[in-house]
């Protein structure tokens, strides 16, 4: 924070939270327990998410899958799923590895034949924030939309960066959150980040119908609290978020 | 670092918001120059860098292309990093940075010829292939306390950047930031591109009739931005400032441009309400200007939507220096505050027939601007557009 100048909080409420772990899928109005645990990512259905038709879905990567279900399920939470006209919503996630998966898949199509075989479809999926493309096509979300990487995964770090947007207006609503689809094996690197991509739904106070969870608040860049206490990570959020349902 | 970009004798101090976001120093490395003013005259003797290749094998049978502007004597460093060889060609030139200040970073895909190395089963390492890798390398090289963030959002990804910084400027989150962005030509982005035949065989034509794709390219760039106050009491260069930003999605495709540009017009329209400037003070353009058929032309739309019938200066350097992706928004903001410092904008280099709509703001000459901010955009993959409004 900077001497001489009064930097005023910022603070938005949560109104819907949506999740995929290797512990299951669900959002924060109708499932009351959650878990992010450091395991092998099993199969989902993003299907039973969806139920109109999204062909789009089969030719993602998992990364991106995992971001748009989450994102889907945070909308619905928020009661934000359905639309006529686009809105400025915007997303902003946060991850350590990425696309990692879908640029490894990909470069297997490059190496043989020296190019000739290359996947357009897969190279689709090679920037970190084309997931955010397929959640704002299917929502109709025209606001703010990048990735944030962090070296360390707490994971705040959108949530942050989505704080800043509420403040300025440049987004009506705008989704913070985080997808990790894990580092490929083929890198020999350590499991050290827990897959899954958690999304929540920020607005400014009061302008959802819908009784919100908290109020999230944005000390500095480096300091959030939820209903006045300090979050140290995206999981402790979530949990905060549920127990204040459970009362 | 003193270039010619810091003589701005048409700052004006006093319309200053203290808090409003100036950038006080910035450097660039691409492959038509190794710094700024090398870069900007070969720019204005239409210069380009754009040629064969020979990094990496490229096969006329498999690829719909055989150019990109390369920097020829860019070599990995001894941990076999390419990118960060191309870092330390541009930090050599950045002059000191505030020990608080704030590291922002940008990139598409980092070390990505090792994320190729792997996949071939060569010797490499993985330390340059996460995007957090730039400021890992960076970060302790000036002495910043802390390694910041990394943004990624295809080719709007140092845009994004340069605006999240000025916003913590602003804000007052932060007292000054450094912004830097890189990104270096691979197999892995050109054979993509290719795929997506999205690869011009010649340099690549920008706002002309007849222009056939985008041509890759690789570069660098690092802005220091901080409050007009600050920079005012520190005595520093000031050579331009960040008046204003706007982010988009376009909600239509993935990889290609929304047609009619209205995701791009509403960056824009985001861009002049966060500086409370009125189109008519926009007097110049940078587009982001690819070569594509549909960026090209979208852009064209969105620009003549917003900002109206009013023909004005509009210029692109990728048929100079390539599409450098990630970097191509910080590059390209550095060239803009040049071109308000000298009231002139350097030619589109491959332009000879003019798209529809380009005829009279587009040239093959240098053109004259008048006094007032200049605009930049860059739209990429995801459907992500970025603005920015940059004033003297």
């Amino acid at each position: 924070m900077c001497e001489g100048i009064v930097v005023e909080s910022i603070k938005t409420e949560i109104t819907g939270i949506g999740w995929v772990t290797a512990a299951g899928m669900g959002r924060a109005r109708t499932h009351r327990d959650f878990a992010m645990p450091l395991e092998r990512m099993p199969e989902f259905r993003p299907e039973d998410v969806f139920k109109e038709p999204f062909p789009n879905l089969r030719r993602m990567d998992d990364y991106s899958r995992l971001g748009v279900t989450a994102t889907a399920l945070a909308l619905a939470d928020a009661g934000l799923d359905t639309w006529t006209c686009k809105r400025n919503i915007g997303i902003v996630g946060t991850t350590v590895y990425g696309c990692l998966g879908a640029d490894v898949d990909y470069y297997n199509t490059v190496i043989p034949n020296r190019g000739a075989q290359a996947s357009p479809a897969l190279f689709s999926y090679t920037s970190a924030n084309s997931y955010l493309g397929e959640a704002a096509i299917r929502f109709g979300l025209t606001g703010t939309n990048y990735m944030v990487f962090e070296q360390h995964p707490t994971g705040l770090a959108g949530l942050h960066a989505a704080l800043g947007h509420i403040a300025r207006q440049d987004d009506d609503k705008i989704l913070g959150g985080v997808c990790e689809a894990g580092c490929p094996r083929i890198f020999g690197q350590p499991d050290n980040v827990p897959p899954g991509a958690v999304f929540f739904m920020l607005e400014p106070v009061g302008s959802n119908p819908l009784p919100g969870f908290g109020i999230l608040e944005s000390l500095s860049m480096n300091k959030l609290l939820f209903n006045g206490s300090p979050v140290d990570n995206l999981v402790m959020l979530v949990e905060q978020c549920l127990s204040v349902m459970r009362r | 670092m003193v270039h010619t970009l810091l003589q701005m004798d048409t700052f004006h101090s006093e319309n200053q918001q203290p808090r409003q976001a100036v950038v006080t120093d910035a450097v660039l490395v691409t492959a038509l120059g190794g710094d700024i003013d090398t870069l900007w005259r070969r720019l204005m003797q239409k210069g380009t860098a754009i040629g064969p290749i020979s990094r990496f094998p490229v096969d006329q049978e498999h690829y719909t292309a055989g150019i990109a502007a390369i920097i020829d004597d860019l070599k990995p460093s001894r941990d076999h990093s390419l990118i960060k060889s191309l870092l330390d060609r541009l930090m050599v030139q950045m002059g000191p940075v505030p020990s608080d200040a704030t590291l922002i970073t940008a990139t598409l895909k980092a070390g990505i010829d090792n994320l190729e190395a792997v996949c071939r089963g060569n010797p490499s390492g993985f330390q340059d292939i996460p995007l957090s890798s730039l400021a890992e390398h960076i970060s302790p090289q000036i002495g910043l306390k802390s390694n910041g963030l990394c943004i990624s959002a295809s080719c709007a990804s140092s845009t994004i950047a340069v605006a999240q910084g000025a916003a913590l400027i602003e804000s007052g989150q932060a007292e000054a930031v450094l912004v830097c962005c890189a990104e270096i030509v691979s197999e892995y982005a050109f054979a993509g591109f290719s795929s997506l035949k999205a690869l011009a065989p010649a340099p690549c034509q920008p706002f002309d009739r007849g222009r056939r794709g985008l041509s890759l390219g690789e570069g660098a760039a690092a802005l220091l931005l901080m409050p007009a106050a600050r920079a005012g009491r520190e005595g520093r260069d000031r050579l331009g400032t960040i008046c204003g930003w706007g982010i988009t999605n376009d909600a239509a495709h993935i990889t290609a441009p929304a047609k009619g540009g209205h995701g791009l017009a509403q960056a824009i329209d985001k861009a002049l309400k966060s500086a409370e400037k009125k189109p008519e003070e926009i007097t110049a353009i940078c587009a982001h200007g690819t070569g594509t058929i549909y960026n090209d032309r979208m852009e064209l739309d969105a620009f003549k939507h917003i900002l109206g019938p009013r023909k004005r200066p509009i210029f692109s350097v990728k048929g100079a220096i390539g599409h450098t992706l990630g970097a191509a928004g910080g590059i390209e903001i550095i060239l803009g505050l040049k071109a308000l410092a000298t009231l002139t904008i350097p030619p589109t280099i491959g332009f000879t027939h003019p798209e529809k709509g380009a005829e009279g703001q587009v040239s093959a000459e240098t053109q004259a601007i008048a006094n007032g901010c200049l605009l930049t955009t860059n739209s990429g993959f995801g459907g992500v557009n970025a603005a920015i409004i940059l004033g003297p």
